[in-house]
């Protein structure tokens, strides 16, 4: 089943979230008006897409970046979205440098305990079976309670 | 083990619950890297952007500019139409306010004949 454009829509909980906030108190809004507004929102990022990936094509590039998107924004008359936008790149760019620091920080735990599993590993082989067991209980609650 | 970032579980489940929209979203996933920062779920925008069959690929970045975009151009809008409701001494926004704030702004011309 082809599903045309048009047809992906963005959450209406979220398009109504972001009216809501956008209007002043006791404002309303018609079903008719919030779904038009929905639509808008669709056509809108299929513009912006169509545009960026012209300036993505003027720069020999097959994949979209922020830059093309700015661009695009500025080519459509929305220019007074490129401030905001670029703060929030910025932001979005510090918070996935931290986010990345931090899953190497997990990487690097990860590796020291499959290194100390890998000795008790073998020193279970030479015990009896029941005393294998108890061990390893005891170092998987030694796990659950690192991680 | 999976670590679950407690603040965008939280986002997720009130967008669950608000609303009332016919057709039965999607979860949206919670490993979105910008939830904090955009409240539009990433995966659905970038399905928008791949359905142009002239777009290869669009990196994460794009992507995240391309929801905040989105946002801003609904709260211009919305704000837009509200301003014609005023006009008429309303306080709903109905559907005739947001073709004439459509009509009045150059910006919006894309958006004309869409609607109908």
């Amino acid at each position: 089943m082809a599903e045309r454009p048009e047809d992906l829509n963005l959450p209406n909980a979220v398009i109504t979230r972001i009216i809501k906030e956008a209007l002043p108190d006791g404002v309303n809004i018609s079903k008719e008006a919030r779904s038009a507004i929905s639509r808008a929102a669709s056509v809108f990022v299929l513009y912006a897409t169509s545009c960026a990936n012209n300036f993505a094509m003027k720069g020999k590039r097959k994949t979209l970046n922020a830059s093309d998107v700015l661009s695009a924004m500025e080519e459509m008359e929305f220019q007074r979205f490129v401030t905001p936008l670029k703060e929030a790149l910025e932001a979005y760019r510090r918070e996935q440098k931290g986010k990345k620091e931090a899953s190497e920080q997990k990487k690097k735990d990860k590796d020291k305990k499959t290194d100390s599993e890998e000795q008790d590993k073998s020193r279970d082989e030479d015990n009896d079976e029941d005393e294998e067991r108890l061990e390893e209980e005891e170092h998987n609650e030694e796990e659950e309670v690192d991680n | 083990m999976a670590a679950v970032a407690p603040g965008s579980g939280a986002s997720r489940e009130e967008e669950g619950t608000g609303g009332d929209a016919a057709t039965p979203q999607p979860p949206a996933p919670t490993s979105a890297p910008g939830a904090c920062l955009s409240r539009l779920p990433l995966a659905r925008v970038k399905a928008l952007v791949k359905a142009d069959p002239d777009v290869t690929l669009a990196g994460q970045e794009a992507i995240f500019i391309l929801a905040r975009a989105v946002e801003l151009f609904v709260e211009t809008i919305a704000k837009d139409a509200y301003c014609c409701a005023q006009q008429g001494k309303r306080k709903t926004l109905q559907r005739r306010d947001l073709d004439n704030a459509i009509e009045a702004a150059d910006e919006f011309a894309f958006l004309e004949g869409q609607q109908r």
